[in-house]
């Protein structure tokens, strides 16, 4: 019940938006999407496999790129792009994860830092990829709303509406699939590694093997999250998708909702990003503008929470509440 | 047919100390196999070489004739030797059914089965009613015994007990050697269990082997070991040979 009312709200979002012109809201909506999926991929290695990893961006990264060349030099559709984006970048990060799955804790997020780091430089100059100079998506004009969710080409007054549907199909995509993973064996593994190593490894578990899926998994949605990106910015910049946004905003969504949890992510991007939105567009302008006050009052929310509820939101004993809540609303009839 | 295990003149050493030197030992089918030796005698170093945790500098050691002395602990596990550790390993933030369905995934991919054959586990060992507990909020004795109802869901043929009686109260202690003898008779594995406290290991192995200082001191069985006067000086030291 409560989930249909959440899946029918999703899907009715924009619609006022779209009659009354204030796409702005939409593109909110789409950046919620696209964190809330980001952060569930970040939650499979930060909040399962208990790994953080402070450099996811650079997948994110990898899929925007791939998908930006096999369009530009191939004329290849979209989603077979994404596809291909998903493949290279899965193939990268089980390549670059491997080794550094010796390191632990403090260890492990101090060499994903650093990939992220030599990312840059690579980003910034690497002729194949036009360097800072960028790579700009050839977009056709014209076409409705099927052929736009076709090709993730929209021309005009829809794409707001466009690019939130697409964000919508992709975040329910990995929400899907994310819960297959947390039932599966897959999901066991992965917590099993991160309560205790020594433990896991002792009753079979290859902690290595699992951690580097764990990390491939994150990829996976990190390089469909850039190529979907790349298509709404109709370009790809070093500087833009490995901004360091890219790393924390995802990660902070999963901690702020609930590490560790399928729907952690999902609530934080819902919380953070309107309000992050909403403080740009009050405080960033006017007499207050260029002073960061919208990031000063934006990182005094997230502290709050964070100190308030170090486990996230969904650690509140939401369960009991509805349940005192059902039982007024059963118990109301009788008093009346 | 080979021994269900044999180390064959292991050595193991960090640095200048010399943890394991030169210790052989078998261990065969449906055994039940007691390790003593005073503290810092080697025991859980020889535990970690079996188990894979650490790799021997010298010796082998085989399960059923394959050569395990390097090779990792999950693909120990996988081979047939399951273990508890002396310091408890379970996995804290996971309900106790969920820690043994993650050993008993080693035998299935699929969660349905392996959920079923935790539950029959669970009973078995006297889990049952603490299924949704989180292992971090159980006590010591119950840790433990999670730690074996675990270690078994990996279908091992030999279990290695690291101190799995120590640190519990007396009434804990004596469930938890029923508990063992319970494993054996029923699920007819071979057991090996290190302990340090005699009352605990001697009435329950069938054999006793004693390190001290590293070297195997002895081995038979548990009444002849308890006589014996080297054993004695190892774990009481020369005063006490002298005075009694």
């Amino acid at each position: 019940m409560i989930w249909g009312v959440a899946a029918l709200a999703a899907l009715l979002y924009p619609i006022p938006f779209e009659q009354t012109g204030y796409v702005y809201y939409e593109t909110v909506g789409f950046l919620v999407l696209l964190n809330a999926m980001l952060g569930i991929g970040w939650n499979i290695i930060g909040g399962w496999a208990g790994q953080f990893d402070f450099g996811p961006n650079i997948f994110f990264a990898t899929g925007a790129y791939t998908a930006a060349l096999l369009a530009i030099h191939f004329q290849c559709n979209a989603w077979l792009a994404l596809l291909g984006a998903v493949v290279v970048s899965v193939a990268i990060c089980a390549a670059v994860t491997y080794p550094i799955t010796r390191l632990r804790g403090h260890y492990f997020a101090i060499a994903t830092v650093a990939m992220w780091m030599i990312a840059q430089p690579i980003g910034a100059t690497w002729e194949l990829i036009n360097g800072s100079r960028g790579l700009f998506l050839p977009v056709a004009p014209g076409g409705g709303f099927a052929h736009g969710m076709l090709t993730m080409e929209f021309a005009g007054r829809g794409k707001g509406l466009g690019f939130y549907y697409l964000a919508l199909l992709l975040f329910a995509l990995t929400l899907l699939g994310a819960r297959a993973v947390e039932r599966s064996k897959l999901g066991f593994y992965f917590r099993a590694v991160r309560d205790d190593q020594e433990g896991a490894e002792g009753i079979g578990i290859d902690s290595r093997l699992y951690k580097v899926i764990a990390r491939c998994l994150m990829a996976a949605i990190f390089a469909a999250g850039g190529v979907l990106y790349g298509f709404w910015a109709l370009a790809v910049f070093p500087d833009q998708v490995l901004e360091v946004n890219w790393n924390i905003l995802p990660m902070m969504a999963a901690v702020v909702g609930g590490l560790g949890r399928l729907w952690g992510p999902v609530l934080g991007s819902i919380i953070l990003i309107p309000i992050s939105q909403l403080m740009t567009a009050t405080l960033g302008a006017g007499p207050l503008a260029g002073r960061g006050i919208d990031l000063i009052i934006y990182g005094a929310v997230i502290m709050l929470i964070a100190g308030w509820r170090p486990n996230g939101l969904l650690s509140l004993p939401w369960e009991r509440w509805a349940a005192r809540f059902r039982g007024r609303a059963a118990a109301q009839p009788v008093k009346s | 047919m080979p021994a269900l295990l044999q180390v064959e003149s292991c050595t193991k050493r960090f640095g200048g100390l010399v943890a394991n030197h030169d210790v052989s030992l078998v261990i065969e089918p449906g055994e039940i196999v007691g390790l003593i030796g005073p503290n810092g005698a080697g025991k859980t170093t020889l535990f970690n070489c079996i188990s894979g945790a650490l790799h021997p500098d010298e010796g082998r050691i085989r399960l059923q004739g394959v050569d395990i002395s390097h090779s990792r602990p999950e693909r120990v596990c996988r081979l047939g030797i399951a273990r508890t550790w002396q310091v408890v390993r379970s996995f804290g933030r996971m309900t106790v059914l969920e820690n043994v369905i993650c050993g008993a995934l080693r035998r299935t991919n699929r969660v349905g089965p392996a959920r079923a054959r935790a539950l029959e586990l669970i009973a078995f060992t006297g889990l049952a009613g603490r299924e949704d507990t989180p292992a971090a909020g159980l006590t010591l004795a119950d840790k433990k015994r999670l730690e074996i109802t675990r270690a078994l869901a990996t279908a091992p043929r030999l279990l290695l007990l690291d101190e799995a009686m120590s640190g519990l109260t007396p009434i804990e202690t004596t469930a938890a050697v029923a508990l063992v003898r319970r494993i054996h008779r029923e699920l007819g594995l071979a057991i090996c269990v290190v302990e340090h406290v005699m009352e605990v290991v001697m009435p329950l192995s069938h054999r006793v082997v004693v390190l001290d200082h590293g070297e195997k001191l002895t081995e038979g069985p548990p009444e002849e070991v308890a006589r014996d006067e080297r054993v004695v000086t190892a774990y009481l030291g020369d005063r006490y040979r002298a005075r009694g």
